[in-house]
């Protein structure tokens, strides 16, 4: 079980990752300060 | 979202199991302005190859943000034609998360799949039915308007 989200932090990976695993991708944008 | 909906156990699991998850800064170069971010948060759905087809501003609770994002796997498939698949994740929201603010959406796209299917206008008609029944102050239910009449 994962305990936090395991966060992609570019689009190029989380692109490879969803044509692999043939998954969508949730892109969150955020403020972070 | 960072400090109540993604610490969530039920969501770290669903995203998890079913999203690839992308975190960005609201003013990252080029991206904000690709997707023309204006506010946060943004969650947007994309497809394998990067095509939009979903997006919420605002805060979402956990009850509200794994339906948004069921009903956003569903819109993919919608838009992809795949009518089969969009209606099993659409079947699965409207069970799992009735009271949602995803489910008068999914309500209203299961009718189109169901129509685009059959070719038949009757799931139209139970579609405004069915919203005007359990969802009267919808903005889909005032979509679905027209077709009372079919």
């Amino acid at each position: 079980m994962a305990t936090e989200i395991q966060w992609e932090r570019t689009l190029d990976k989380a692109l490879s990752r969803a044509k692999a695993e043939h998954k969508p991708i949730l892109m969150f944008f955020h403020n972070p300060e | 979202m960072g400090a109540v909906t993604f610490p969530d156990s039920k969501v770290i699991d669903f995203i998890t199991q079913n999203v690839i998850p992308l975190q960005l800064p609201h003013d990252h170069k080029p991206l904000a302005d690709q997707f023309q971010v204006k506010w946060t948060p943004t969650l947007v759905t994309l497809d394998k190859d990067g095509k939009e087809h979903h997006r919420t501003v605002g805060f979402l609770a956990p009850e509200d943000l794994i339906p948004s994002l069921i009903l956003g796997r569903a819109k993919i498939h919608f838009d992809h034609e795949n009518f089969e698949e969009a209606l099993k994740s659409l079947d699965a929201l409207l069970r799992d998360y009735p009271k949602s603010g995803a489910a008068p959406e999914a309500i209203f796209i299961q009718g189109v799949c169901l129509y685009k299917t059959s070719h038949k206008p009757k799931p139209l008609k139970d579609v405004y039915e069915k919203l005007q029944a359990e969802y009267p102050e919808s903005e889909w239910t005032k979509r679905a308007y027209p077709y009372r009449l079919l």
